[in-house]
């Protein structure tokens, strides 16, 4: 008997944590706290001064939907003048994802020329509502 | 821990995995509904083969090949195998220690250890959300061990 209320309650577990986590997977966040934060240096090298904003996936070894966001990052920045996406193994970078405060694999951030973060999503990014957000700060497509 | 065996897997689909996950799951379940020491301990052989030996030994990723692969589109998507064994090792500790709890009486830890498992494998294959790569960044951060590159 003590069994069945285990299973049950193993099941009611995953249930809670699937629902939670499809609520929040992939929602853009603007970052809370004024505070200026220093880029760590693996993460400044990753800028490029020609791209107005860079998309930078931080990723580990251990994880599945890293892979996913790089397939749906990598096609946004090809089709998106003005963004480009790299992706940082943080694996071995524990600074980088101290210095980041960086609690999920994957973490998307959004970094401008200076390295200034725009917005972080963690989880598979939701493509459509990624792009209205990055919007303000791309270069208005001509024609 | 599989960091010693020599025996290097190559990557695989990985919905392999996730359907070995919906099979071990199953097992597990099984194993709280009837309590049964020797299913638990069959279970935790699996683990232990494919953490410290290779996961060809899974004859679940046999069956996923020859049944279900064939019928499904293919990806070109390939997860590496270390991850995947380590999570087996993860497993097998479980499993153990629930072994050990069903067989001498102590039900109670069989139990715990046999649930703490099937979430595990549940999130596995329903989510797909290996609990490693989530707990990673955190081992990471507050085990200054770990970090250091081996």
């Amino acid at each position: 008997m003590v069994g069945v209320w285990a299973l049950v309650a193993s099941v009611v577990v995953v249930a809670v944590v699937g629902i939670t986590r499809h609520l929040r997977d992939g929602r853009v966040r603007t970052r809370d706290e004024e505070d200026v934060v220093e880029l760590p240096e693996p993460v400044r090298a990753l800028l490029d001064p020609t791209t107005p904003v860079t998309l930078v996936q931080l990723s580990t070894t251990f994880c599945a939907p890293c892979r996913h966001t790089r397939v749906v990052l990598a096609d946004l920045a090809a089709r998106t003048e003005g963004l480009r996406h790299v992706e940082l193994d943080v694996t071995n970078l524990p600074d980088v994802v101290a210095g980041m405060g960086v609690r999920r694999a994957p973490t998307t951030v959004a970094l401008d020329v200076r390295g200034t973060e725009l917005l972080r999503v963690s989880g598979v990014p939701k493509r459509d509502a990624l792009l209205t957000a990055l919007r303000p700060f791309l270069p208005v497509p001509n024609g | 821990m599989p960091r010693d065996s020599p025996p290097r897997d190559s990557p695989v689909d990985p919905r392999g995995p996730r359907f070995s996950a919906w099979i071990t799951t199953a097992v597990l379940a099984a194993v709280l509904l009837t309590g049964s020491w020797r299913l638990l301990a069959a279970q935790a052989v699996l683990f232990g083969l494919c953490a410290f030996v290779s996961l060809r030994l899974n004859p679940w990723g046999h069956l996923y090949r020859f049944a279900v692969q064939p019928r499904i589109r293919p990806t070109a998507e390939r997860e590496e195998a270390a991850p995947l064994r380590f999570a087996q090792g993860v497993g097998f500790a479980f499993a153990l220690v629930g072994t050990v709890g069903y067989a001498t009486g102590l039900t109670a830890l069989g139990v715990v250890a046999t649930s703490a498992a099937l979430v595990a494998a549940l999130l596995n294959a329903a989510l797909g959300l290996c609990l490693g790569c989530e707990v990673y960044l955190l081992l990471r951060r507050f085990t200054p061990v770990l970090a250091r590159p081996q």
